[in-house]
């Protein structure tokens, strides 16, 4: 196996001194199963950025991009199986789902190939921290994600807050963060739930949470379709009118058709398309690529991975070795994709990127602001 | 004592939509001996068409009638083209069969519609709550119990005075005898499909007025849940379909609401828990069916 490696290797080196003429990429990503949601609207963002960037005559104008695809079915075992396939194939960078446990499976495949990995989506600060060199995130980090909306709802003068959370994911974890960041600011933690993924019926809660003598200011959840509209709906016909605090996982169409429940709702995610900015142009892009409005900001975020890689071919003068361009994400700095400025350097492959705070407001976005989290205040990633 | 009586409002509302997905279940298990595993697909169809519905402007009061009309008629077909060739098959070809008919489905929501999940428009009275006794009641946890209760009278009706409600009974007590009295396999049987269609459909107005959204793969977890109240219940009785869905529901509000908080992570497994010990009493379920007899050795 490694020897195959050296040898495809050293092909590709003598094959081109400088500037390849081709970067293969492989992407093991879900396009069935419960990741599909995530990862198939990045995928669409990734192949919107490849087929510009080779319409323009590839990177730095020589070095098209090909990419091969794999369906890993949302499974992690089946992901660890697709990465070695890819890694038989000679790729040079790797693309993984949009989830930690997934991603992780095929970390002991990626580092003794050496070949950098991104996970399309994955926002637990901990996927690099087990992944070691070779992996990568591509999403501001939960725990950045809660200190962004702690420090939001402090500014309200909300002072008192309830978290719900579910054990089952890191990610849905957040709300723990939240908590933490919550309290060093001041605020007091009323009380926490937990729910299982896809527990539909939160009624048990709700009627809780309305029994209890003081009303918390903010109620904090990272849950995600379908379980945070259940829980919103449970709570408000519970009685409960607590400032509902979510996540990225709710930037989706479902959150701004809940009506009257849904209104007011604010939650952290990837970016905003503000009139002139780069995410606008984007979706004028993908409107203009597939016929259809872009319906998350996922799509936006597989472009930025594309020009991640982009930026890295381009500052690793050419290369596509897997390890000069492991070298070469390592050392990025403010990278423009469509969502954000997107920096690697200094970090242990959580990118710093930028976070972006909307309302709910008459079924659409109200922009509150991109603030830049204070760094003392950001919790250590926390192993589960 | 206000909030006992409220959760088990809670616990009424969500014990009445496990019911109506048990007894889905039930009604064909007891005439054919399958456990449907692609009954939750037929709510993932259900829910589609609420979704489109609403796209289309159609109004919610015409949609749900649609939407159990559309679930009805691909619970025959998916007996017609799927079943019916397996129907002597053994009961493992059955279930296998059925999980593949889960996952085509699946798979093809996700190719033809898409794989996020879709909103699904929905009046806006379904999120208010009425003030009853003290009580704050949603209207959909209202709607759930009447929807619950009217099922039950209907499907008692139907199944002592209606003719194919009779057939079915005595097909489930003994199917090869029942044929010999001039019954036909083939109504009996797709009469037992629509009604689980009409279950599924009814259920899934009720599952997916909670969550607002319809995704491919959101037939999974009813499914499962009807699964384990119809064997907590009795498998192929039906008012063991009925108690075990009630009881599953009472189970996982009680213990979310009355389970101290530090506790609380270790829900699901006490819940399941106390259905294995429910059945370890009671190995044949609450209400066991006359004729489906587990053997004991």
């Amino acid at each position: 196996m490694k020897k195959l490696l050296t040898l495809t290797t050293i092909g590709a080196l003598l094959a081109a001194p400088s500037f390849a003429d081709t970067l293969r990429i492989g992407a093991a990503t879900a396009q069935t199963g419960g990741l599909a949601p995530y990862d198939a609207p990045v995928m669409e963002g990734i192949h919107i950025a490849i087929d510009e960037i080779n319409a323009a005559g590839g990177i730095g104008g020589t070095t098209k991009i090909e990419l091969i695809e794999k369906d890993v079915r949302s499974d992690a075992a089946q992901t660890s199986i697709a990465v070695q396939e890819l890694v038989d194939t000679g790729v040079s960078a790797l693309i993984l789902p949009c989830d930690a446990d997934p991603s992780l499976a095929a970390i002991g495949i990626v580092s003794s190939a050496e070949i950098p990995a991104i996970s399309t989506c994955a926002s637990s600060p901990t996927l690099p921290m087990i992944g070691g060199d070779y992996m990568f995130a591509n999403f501001p980090g939960d725990n950045v994600q809660a200190t962004v909306s702690a420090a939001w709802a402090q500014e309200q003068g909300h002072d008192t807050a309830y978290i719900i959370y579910s054990p089952d994911s890191q990610y849905t974890t957040m709300p723990l963060y939240f908590a933490e960041v919550f309290e060093k600011m001041g605020g007091t933690v009323l009380g926490q739930d937990t729910h299982s993924i896809g527990q539909q019926d939160f009624s048990a809660i709700a009627t809780r949470i309305a029994a209890l003598p003081e009303q918390p200011d903010v109620i904090m959840t990272s849950s995600y379709e379908p379980d945070f509209p259940s829980m919103l709906k449970a709570l408000r016909s519970a009685g409960v009118t607590s400032q509902m605090i979510g996540s990225d996982g709710i930037d989706s169409p479902t959150t701004f058709s809940l009506g009257e429940a849904g209104e007011g709702v604010v939650f952290t995610t990837a970016g905003y398309a503000e009139e002139g900015s780069p995410l606008e142009a984007f979706n004028a892009k993908y409107k203009e690529t597939t016929g259809k409005d872009s319906e998350t900001v996922f799509n936006a975020v597989g472009y930025d991975l594309i020009k991640v890689i982009e930026a890295a071919v381009l500052a690793a003068d050419g290369s596509t070795d897997p390890k000069a361009l492991r070298d070469a994400i390592a050392n990025l700095e403010n990278v423009q994709g469509a969502t954000s400025a997107i920096t690697y350097k200094g970090t242990d492959g959580m990118p710093v990127r930028q976070v972006s705070l909307i309302r709910v407001k008459d079924a659409g976005r109200e922009f509150l602001g991109s603030p830049s989290p204070d760094a003392a205040l950001i919790p250590a990633p926390r192993m589960q | 004592m206000d909030i006992f009586l409220q959760q088990t409002v809670n616990a009424l509302a969500l014990g009445g939509t496990y019911a109506l997905l048990a007894l889905g279940l039930a009604v064909v298990f007891s005439i054919m001996g399958l456990i449907n595993f692609a009954h939750g697909e037929l709510m993932t169809i259900a829910g589609y068409v609420l979704m489109y519905c609403g796209i289309a402007g159609v109004s919610f009061v015409v949609a749900v009638p649609l939407a159990l009309m559309a679930s009805v008629i691909a619970a025959v077909l998916m007996e017609r083209i799927a079943f019916r060739p397996v129907r002597n098959g053994s009961g493992a070809t059955m279930l296998v069969t059925s999980f593949a008919v889960a996952m085509i489905l699946q798979v093809l929501f996700q190719n033809l519609i898409s794989t996020r999940s879709q909103p699904v428009l929905l009046p806006a009275m379904l999120s208010d709550s009425v003030h009853i006794a003290g009580m704050v009641i949603g209207v959909n946890k209202l709607a759930a119990i009447v929807a619950t209760i009217v099922m039950l009278v209907f499907l008692d009706w139907f199944m002592k005075h209606q003719k194919t409600g009779i057939a079915m009974r005595a097909a489930a007590e003994d199917f090869a005898v029942a044929r010999l009295m001039g019954i036909r396999a083939n109504t009996v049987i797709a009469g037992a499909f629509a009604l689980s269609g009409l279950l599924a459909g009814v259920a899934a107005v009720l599952w997916v007025s909670q969550r607002a959204s319809v995704d491919p793969l959101m037939g999974f977890m009813p499914v499962l849940k009807a699964f384990i109240a119809a064997i907590l219940g009795g498998l192929g009785s039906l008012r063991g379909a009925v108690a075990g869905g009630f009881l599953l529901g009472f189970i996982e509000i009680y213990l979310s609401a009355f389970l101290p908080p530090e506790m609380q992570e270790f829900r699901e497994p006490i819940g399941l828990g106390i259905v294995v010990l429910v059945l370890l009493f009671r190995p044949n379920g609450l209400i066991p069916s006359a004729t489906l007899k587990a053997e004991k050795v």
